[in-house]
């Protein structure tokens, strides 16, 4: 049998993915079930007066008309953190697209007609729609200061500042110090999903899978109406529904002469929209290493979690590790330019060596994070010569990973050498279900095959914190790999798995085993295993970081003078991953985040008017990657040191590939144009206009 | 989606009988790329949807006339592109109608529909404009031809009267050798919809002529005479100043593909690019038929797609 | 009343003049393997095969198909076997989430049919209207191309879109 780990197994669940058999929520049948649309408004910020939903109550078909009226007082409000989002509009829309009231219909066409006849008397406010305007004491309050009565800050817009520091960055001497107040990632201002969000009937889709939106509605509509209850939501809704936090930072870096880091003074000031859901924790979490996988002696970070009358955001891929990491890079990037060092060197003097610890009190670094960053720069032919008009860019990233948490884990191992592995994890793409397959098979040495994971259905599945922050490798690995170890100690075979090098137990051995062991009676072995890590009251994250996931993209792009436009020629990422359990797809999870990462570093943005309102909602105005709009050449490399926490020394993958994506790709274009730019995307128009403004700097240069 | 009833007329007079009947409440369908989407946002609310494609007379057919070609109502953007006559007297009409939306907008959108559809942006309009191409309309009144500069007048609004419809498109083939490019500028690489595009033709005589699209209420045209921009002797700088001049007509807008700033610029850079692509192929005799896809491999310009490359 | 063959078996079917295609399949006929994302033509989850060509079923009414022949994605394996394409999405790792696939898997379908030895600039543009969020691309092009590669055998019976076979 050969080792299943570090083998590209088959995904599981693939063949109902290819046959289209696969169900997801919105493809589920339900009998008798009404269709919800939602009522808003084409103003961000808007006092109700009124809502006559008289005629739209009326309409044919229709079941149920709800508005914030219905909900009782004090009306509800909920929200994973801070209890602050009510179920619809209350009072006064804070943002363009919140629902202000709901249809239910026996038909899709009725709850649309129906929703159109609801008529809402309301009154435009001015509102908050940019970080400047949340700094501005004398812009209008957000949110409600009762909901916060004990707040200092319940006057202002800023819904939590933290402080992070260490050393004395007022004392720090530097030769050099990098100072930019524009570095302005307004960048990622995505909706979080192309794919509709569906709720398919109370208590459906509410777990702690993901920080409910609109399933609370749903909820209460389900339960007026006593019938299962579906809302479907436009593509264009879906981007009124959620987005990455946006920001503003502003760093001021001090640097040695020989490039190394005397301090980093970082203010960040993110955008969270108008509701909290779990954004105050995606600045808390990636500010807390704004310095990046650097050695800083001081270190001094605000960051400021500001309300504003924009969609609310939330966790994203990269958990707010791309907006600070085009933060630090670009300093590092600047500095080398002024100190006139190679862009690769400047990364190798600073980064943090391997058991050094780079943020007191916290886990020290827990990889070889100068092999990525060679491992980059030797794939993307660093130094050597460049066509006209290209030029090559290197980012590092790195993401404090999952801190607390506990998975539970149970594997059956059949009489007959099958097993199944019950685990609360998600796949939701990733391939969590192939990976902990190979994990049994390779701990109890059967086939992969003969390994069926069980998920997602909390009637059988133990308890899993979450799927989340890249950890159920490391997690629920480990969990299903204590379940195995367990099996092994109860039928007293102990054996080390294939893994590592001896020859097992052949699985005809295991199925003698158990025959004999269970006779013409038949049974089971069961195994229990978890994982879990405590909180840690002192600790500003409530625990310290179980591993880091380390990232580090190097580009090269080619820039039309002209016109702009950037194309990508060759795009290099590289992962610590401790060990790739399932190569294929930590390659897949690798490029298809550093895809994504090309979305926002070239093209995706939220584009606001000025009174509030998205201009460009849905897929025609808001544009992802294609197939044509991918690298010319891709390569993800992995680094492999078994040195992580999870099972075989593996680590979190998952999202690095998207971290340090925009700026590589930006420090490329500056070397392809001589133009820097601090602003995201990377448009063909905002490059050219950079470009025209450089020229012109030149010219008047010139004409002095 | 908002109801109305739907219709399949077999004949050319049930179709016109229904729209002088109907009037503004009706719609007709042809690919519907465009009308489904109108109809499920509801900006469209007609009572009646009259479908064209089994209209006898109105067949997905390229029929050759004494002066040319003749593009029926229903032929779609796909079977454009592999037409055989069209892709050696028309080629800048394949490269625009090939980056009409994806392969599966192509199999059903018609050249008709994105005409009478008239878009500032339509992709295949610069083309068919500077190939002088004229169209057929039918009533109950009778028939009628215009020429699609005449046709359109401006965002969505043409020359069209109530039960008038589109029967098809002549495509004059030229009395001289001349060469035609299509170009467009895009914010990604795959699909997308023109921030500005254009198409530049020359003819042997010296006569250079220009559409643009994307920059003004409607796609226009622009020529040049004095042969000076076809002159391979001809100074860049002079060119550029005739094309300046051509360019007063346009009137771009800000919006959220592009600023007035940038589309004016570019204007003037896929201009000459353009110009320079048809001017090669009117020197190379062996200019082959253009490509349909792939433009992606002619590297570096995303949405020019290098389609300024030629051959 | 209108009539259509879906993976070769018909139907006869009372449907709203409003109703579009990608909600007949799902809504009616329980074909939910063609999802349903942008409702405008730009995504082409909604992809699926009509008298042979691919068309987004979102941006087509159900009465214009009266008559017609229809292969979606349930259509594509015969007998639980999997076609060549679905084999080397799963064999070149091209699904993560899934939800493109179907789409992705009948745009290659008919992109090959069209052209059985398309290069990998044919099969980025054949298949650049159909979006994946998880950003598959490299995969999903490499199994396009490693699928060419293997024989021809399965799927498409028939030609035409007749798909199912009978
Ligand atoms: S749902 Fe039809 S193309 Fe997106
Ligand atoms: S596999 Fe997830 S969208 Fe393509």
């Amino acid at each position: 049998m050969s080792d299943p780990i570090g083998a590209s197994v088959r995904r599981g669940g693939g063949y109902d993915r290819v046959t289209g058999r696969q169900k997801y929520v919105g493809d589920l049948h339900l009998e008798d079930l009404l269709h919800v649309k939602l009522v808003h408004l084409d103003v961000a910020r808007a006092r109700i007066r009124s809502i006559d939903t008289t005629a739209a109550a009326a309409f044919e078909g229709v079941r149920c008309v709800l508005t914030s009226a219905d909900l009782g007082q004090p009306a509800p409000r909920f929200g994973p953190v801070y209890e602050d989002r009510p179920i619809l509009a209350l009072g006064e829309t804070k943002y363009h697209g919140q629902p202000v009231a709901a249809v239910a219909a026996e038909t899709k066409a009725a709850a649309e007609a129906a929703a159109e006849l609801v008529r809402v008397d309301y009154e435009e406010l001015p509102g908050v729609f940019t970080v400047a305007a949340a700094l501005d004491p004398a812009s209008p309050i957000v949110q409600e200061p009762e909901l916060r009565p004990d707040d200092p800050l319940r006057r202002t817009n800023t819904l939590r500042e933290r402080r992070y520091g260490w050393g004395n960055v007022d004392a720090a001497r530097a030769d050099l110090v990098v100072e930019n107040k524009r570095i302005i990632a307004r960048v990622l201002k995505l909706p979080l999903a192309s794919v509709r969000i569906i709720a398919p009937d109370s208590g459906g889709a509410f777990g702690g899978k993901q920080h409910p939106k609109y399933e609370p509605l749903v909820a209460v509509l389900a339960q007026r109406t006593g019938r299962p209850v579906r809302l479907v939501l436009t593509l264009e809704e879906t981007f009124q529904e959620v987005r990455r936090t946006s920001c503003e930072i502003h760093a001021r870096t001090g640097f040695n002469a020989d490039g190394t880091i005397a301090f980093q003074d970082i203010q960040s000031n993110f955008l969270m929209g108008a509701y909290a859901d779990i954004a105050e924790r995606v600045i808390a979490k990636s500010n807390y290493l704004a310095c990046g996988p650097y050695r800083v002696p001081n270190a001094r970070i605000i960051a400021r979690a500001l309300l504003s009358h924009t969609t609310p955001s939330t966790a994203f891929r990269g958990f707010g590790t791309p907006q600070v990491a085009w933060a630090h890079e670009s300093q590092m990037d600047a500095a080398a330019r002024q100190l006139g060092l190679d862009r690769v060197e400047i990364r190798l003097r600073n980064l943090a060596r391997k058991g050094e610890t780079f943020v007191p009190n916290d886990t020290p670094a827990d990889g070889n994070w100068a092999e990525s960053v060679r491992k980059a720069a030797a794939a993307i032919g660093w130094g050597t010569p460049l066509g006209p008009g290209h030029g090559r860019g290197i980012a590092v990233a790195i993401k404090e990973s999952a801190t607390t948490g506990a998975s539970y884990a149970i594997v059956r191992l059949h009489w007959d050498g099958s097993a199944t592995v019950l685990a609360g994890t998600s796949d939701m793409g990733q391939g969590a279900r192939t990976v902990l397959a190979q994990i049994a098979a390779n701990e109890l040495r059967i086939p992969v095959e003969s390994v069926r994971v069980v998920m997602g259905d909390t009637a059988v599945v133990p308890f899993d914190l979450q799927t989340s922050a890249s950890r159920s490798t490391v997690f629920m690995g480990q969990a299903v790999m204590r379940a195995c170890q367990d099996i092994k100690t109860q039928l007293g075979y102990d054996s080390p798995p294939l893994g590592e090098g001896r020859v097992g137990v052949s699985s005809t051995d295991l199925t003698d085993l158990l025959q004999t062991r269970f006779g013409a009676v038949r049974g089971e072995v069961i195994g229990v295993g978890s994982m879990r890590r405590e909180y840690l009251a002192e600790h500003p994250l409530g625990e310290m970081a179980s591993f880091y996931e380390f990232s580090c993209t190097a580009s090269e792009v080619a820039v039309d003078p002209e016109t702009g436009e950037v194309a990508l020629v060759r795009h290099v990422t590289v992962a610590d991953v401790g060990k790739a359990i399932n190569p294929q797809q930590v390659q897949g999870q690798d490029e298809g985040a550093a895809v994504m990462g090309l979305g926002h570093t070239l093209m995706e943005h939220l584009i606001l008017d000025d009174r509030g309102r998205i201009k460009n909602l849905g897929a025609l105005d808001y544009r992802i990657p294609t197939s044509k709009d991918v690298p010319l050449e891709m390569c993800s490399l992995v680094v492999e040191n078994a040195d992580g926490p999870g099972p075989y020394g593996a680590k979190g993958a998952g999202e690095g590939g998207l971290m340090p994506t925009a700026p590589a790709v930006a420090s490329a274009v500056t070397e392809a144009t001589g133009v820097v730019i601090r602003d995201l995307p990377l448009t063909p128009e905002r490059v050219w206009q950079e470009i025209q403004r450089h020229e012109r700097g030149r010219q008047a240069g010139s004409d002095r | 989606m908002h109801p109305f009833a739907y219709t399949r007329p077999a004949t050319l007079s049930d179709v016109l009988a229904l729209l002088d009947k109907h009037g503004g409440e009706a719609c007709l369908l042809a690919g519907g790329t465009d009308l489904v989407v109108e109809l499920r946002n509801r900006s469209r609310r007609p009572s009646i949807v009259i479908d064209i494609k089994q209209v006898k007379e109105l067949a997905p057919t390229i029929g050759e006339t004494e002066r040319g070609l003749r593009i029926g109502a229903t032929v779609v953007m796909a079977d454009i592109e592999k037409d055989s006559r069209i892709r050696r007297h028309f080629p800048a009409l394949v490269e625009a109608a090939a980056t009409v939306g994806s392969i599966q907008i192509r199999n059903r959108a018609t050249l008709t529909g994105n005409i009478c559809h008239a878009s500032p942006a339509a992709d295949t309009a610069p083309a068919l404009l500077v190939y002088g191409a004229e169209v057929n309309v039918a009533s109950v009144r009778g028939t009628r031809r215009v020429t699609l500069d005449q046709f359109f007048v401006g965002p969505g609004k043409t020359v069209l009267k109530r039960g008038e419809l589109v029967t098809s498109i002549d495509l004059p083939l030229a009395d001289n050798r001349r060469a035609a490019t299509f170009t467009r500028l895009t914010r990604r690489r795959g699909v997308d919809l023109a921030t500005i595009n254009l198409c530049c033709k020359v003819e042997a005589g010296g006569r250079t002529t220009f559409a643009y699209g994307a920059v003004g209420p409607r796609p226009f045209l622009a020529t040049d005479d004095s042969g000076m921009l076809a002159d391979p002797r001809a100074s860049d700088a002079a060119k550029d100043e005739i094309l300046r001049r051509l360019l007063t007509k346009a009137t771009p807008i800000s919006d959220v593909r592009g600023s007035r700033e940038y589309r004016r610029a570019m204007l003037l850079v896929m201009s000459r690019r353009a110009l320079r692509t048809a001017i090669d192929r009117l020197q190379d005799d062996r200019f082959p038929s253009p490509s349909t896809g792939g433009q992606d491999d002619r590297f570096p310009s995303p949405s020019g797609g290098g389609k300024g490359g030629g051959a | 009343m209108i009539r259509v063959t879906v993976n070769g078996s018909s139907h006869a079917l009372d449907v709203m003049d409003s109703t579009t295609l990608l909600d007949l399949l799902r809504d009616r006929l329980g074909l939910t393997g063609t999802k349903e994302c942008c409702d405008l033509g730009e995504c082409g989850a909604c992809t699926i095969l009509v008298e042979g060509r691919s068309v987004n079923s979102c941006l087509v009414l159900a009465a214009e198909a009266n008559g017609q022949s229809i292969t979606t994605i349930e259509g594509v394996a015969s007998d639980g076997r999997l076609n060549r394409l679905q084999d080397a999405f799963l064999e070149k790792g091209a699904v993560q989430c899934g939800f493109c696939i179907p789409g992705q898997v009948m745009a290659a379908e008919y992109l090959l049919r069209q052209n059985p030895h398309p290069s990998a600039a044919d099969v980025k543009e054949g298949l650049c209207g159909n979006l994946c969020r998880c950003g598959a691309y490299e995969q999903i092009i490499e199994a396009v191309l490693a699928a060419n590669q293997t024989s021809r055998e399965s799927l498409s019976p028939s030609g035409g879109g007749q798909g199912g076979g009978r």
